[in-house]
């Protein structure tokens, strides 16, 4: 094992409760009267972490992604030593400390000093530590004469940042952050933030959970996703956001497919079906940023419709209408006889930014305003690719910044 | 290599220099047992009294008792002979009941960080002994005002504190272990220190225990305790050899149990709280 790998993880698994022999179990459904289940071996709950191989070097910053119940948090108490770990080896190398929202040891009848003496206590530190650092901590909590009251006048920020201040104070070689950057106002935010970065200078190792993907952008340099107690994408902090938001974007879309569908129909047309084509026709279940792509409908018609009139509708995950279009507006004047056809829409400019999104399909006759079919919903897709964007359009900016006047010497500060 | 099998167990290392690792433990103790004394009594109108008032009350009760049915206490004025009793024994009940639910109370910091979780059970212990030493003082008050004197076997008052201290602590460790996991236990506590009360020479002497059921007798821990107290404080005498022995080598027993179940325990607190 190299020299500075401070954390080698191999083979974790991870169940939660007390690991207890079978019979207990039988007999426990024995005294509940509930049916053993007699070909059921082994136990029953599920394993909140799998397999999972990892190994993190002196001075690596690393930012664990992944959804609710994904397992981040059970990988950070495990690291920790809080909850054992079900199989499986975790070897750290140094003193390891975790900022896990931190306000929870907090008592509420104490003042905020004897609570900050008492916090410091809980996290490992000798009085003498806590006697040095005690200063410190005062002025970085900012809490001035409330930090000689007790804690239950306390509003949530103050609680928060009384907690963060003594985490924050506390050197150690490993560093794990769950969640805590939530707490405060802006100003105090920042102030942490650059707490952590000093931190990552003075070489700790950091590993962070957070669901601010830019929060994790900025401090982690490496990421890590998991799902479903797997580690599924291990590179780049950037690489990581964009396997979660890929993954992300999936799931929506799976949700997307499951919804009820709202369709309008009559006998005078039949939808067999929709997809997806790239340029050269391949049938596509995923769009590159910026890819051009058409949606393809295939359908037949039972009557002759001398003024067809199709419409086309792409939904993102919000419901709300990125792309309306109607194929007389756009030129389409064809007329169409009882026969089976393929109605194709290209989209040369893709605008889509990532995500996930539902196509709505009608069918009209132009002549006389009939809707022969409306399907919502008749295709679902994810857009993906790296980069962050955000909002509804993608597409290049360009930025400028041009100075306008020179300020004089005194005045090139807003005074707080 | 692990191979993933049933039986295998998990294995966390942490290789860490634990440097100052017993200061460490030290300073913990002391924040948590600070905090357990100054909180307890906070926005109560009594506070601290209520640490002499507790085996106060229950003196009386057996005083009154006495004044329906006989009980001998060995020469000695009833209410000195029950009170001598009353305060380790005090001190036993409230140390196990406070020990019961020191894990759940703190399941916030359990959950999040890895400490030695005994520290806990053990705080709730130590500021037990705070209010121990507070009745104390009456107790040392009675001796005076009934003139009782007191001689070298005073010293082995620290010994019968110690002693009584780690019988506390081992059974209420086992009791903060499995209450941890199911509640029951905890709420069987009060049911089993009366039932131990009645076991325990606290409101009578030893010497009304039929001969031969002693040696079983005396199997209880607390007897060695409570009759050692007796003996130091009002009879000027050491602890009674065989029961003070017997005392000790079941302390060891119940410890030699109950530790190793806690640290079992301790692993899976916050996979449960």
């Amino acid at each position: 094992m190299s020299e500075d790998v401070v954390i080698k993880i191999e083979g974790l698994w991870k169940r939660y409760g007390l690991p207890l022999p079978e019979f207990v179990h039988t007999l426990s459904d024995l005294i509940r009267s509930k049916k053993t289940n007699s070909t059921y071996n082994g136990d029953r709950r599920p394993m909140a972490l799998r397999d999972l191989n990892l190994e993190i070097r002196r001075g690596e910053t690393v930012g664990i992604v992944g959804r609710n119940g994904a397992g981040k948090s059970t990988l950070l108490k495990i690291l920790a030593g809080v909850t054992a770990p079900t199989r499986g080896r975790v070897e750290i190398h140094g003193r390891i400390f975790p900022m896990i929202e931190l306000n929870a040891g907090l008592h509420m009848e104490l003042t905020g000093r004897e609570n900050v003496r008492l916090l410091a206590a809980v996290m490992g530190l000798s009085r003498q530590e806590i006697d040095a650092k005690l200063p410190d901590i005062e002025d970085f909590t900012e809490l001035g004469e409330w930090f000689d009251k007790p804690v239950r006048m306390y509003s949530s920020g103050m609680l928060g940042r009384l907690g963060f201040g003594v985490a924050v104070n506390i050197e150690s070689d490993v560093v794990l952050i769950d969640e805590t950057f939530a707490v405060g106002d802006l100003k105090f935010q920042n102030k942490s933030l650059a707490r952590v970065k000093e931190m990552r200078e003075s070489g700790a190792t950091i590993l962070l959970v957070s669901h601010s993907l830019e929060t994790l952008q900025f401090v982690a340099k490496r990421g890590i996703l998991l799902e479903q107690g797997q580690l599924i994408s291990s590179g780049t902090a950037l690489e990581a956001i964009n396997a979660y938001e890929t993954l992300v974007f999936r799931s929506e879309q799976g949700r997307l497919e499951h919804r009820v569908r709202n369709r309008i129909t009559t006998k005078e047309a039949n939808i067999f079906g929709a997809r997806l084509y790239a340029e050269d026709g391949s049938t596509l279940t995923e769009i590159q940023t910026g890819q051009p792509f058409g949606i393809e409908v295939d359908l037949r018609l039972n009557r002759l419709l001398e003024k067809p009139m199709f419409s086309l509708g792409i939904l993102n995950a919000a419901g709300i209408l990125c792309k309306w279009n109607i194929s007389a507006e756009d030129g389409l004047m064809e007329p169409g006889t009882c026969n089976r056809y393929l109605v194709r829409a290209w989209y040369p400019e893709n605008r889509l930014s990532n995500g996930a999104y539902e196509v709505h399909f009608a069918a009209r006759d132009n002549a006389s305003f009939e809707t022969l079919e409306r399907v919502a919903g008749i295709l679902s897709f994810a857009v993906t690719g790296p980069g962050r964007a955000r909002g509804i359009v993608s597409g290049k900016c360009q930025w400028e910044f041009i100075l306008q006047d020179a300020c004089s010497e005194n005045s090139d500060s807003i005074s707080d | 290599m692990q191979k993933a099998g049933l039986l295998n167990r998990g294995e966390y290392v942490n290789v860490s220099p634990k440097s100052r690792r017993w200061a460490r433990f030290g300073t913990l103790l002391y924040a948590l047992v600070v905090r357990d004394i100054t909180s307890r009594y906070r926005r109560s109108a009594l506070g601290i009294w209520w640490a002499f008032l507790q085996p106060l009350i229950l003196m009386l009760l057996f005083n009154m008792l006495r004044g329906f049915v006989n009980i001998p206490s060995d020469g000695i004025p009833y209410i000195l002979f029950s009170f001598a009793g009353l305060v380790p024994w005090t001190f036993f009940t409230n140390a196990v009941a406070a020990c019961g639910p020191s894990i759940t109370t703190n399941a916030e910091v359990i959950k999040k960080i890895a400490l030695p979780r005994e520290v806990f059970p053990l705080a709730s212990v130590a500021a037990t002994l705070f209010d121990f030493f507070m009745s104390s003082i009456i107790l040392a008050g009675m001796l005076i005002w009934f003139k009782i004197p007191v001689g070298i076997h005073l010293l082995w008052l620290p010994a019968l504190i110690v002693l009584m201290t780690i019988i506390s602590f081992s059974v209420g460790i086992l009791l903060a272990g499995l209450g941890t996991f199911r509640k029951d236990f905890i709420f069987a506590t009060p049911f089993l220190t009366q039932a131990w009360l009645f076991a325990t020479p606290v409101i009578y002497p030893l010497s009304t225990v039929p001969e031969q059921w002693r040696s079983i007798y005396m199997l209880n821990p607390m007897v060695g305790v409570v009759e050692g107290f007796r003996n130091v404080l009002l009879k000027s005498a050491a602890p009674p050899s065989e029961a003070f022995l017997l005392s000790v080598l079941m302390t060891f027993v119940i410890l030699a149990i109950a530790w190793p179940v806690f640290r079992k325990l301790s692993g899976y607190f916050a996979d449960v709280l």
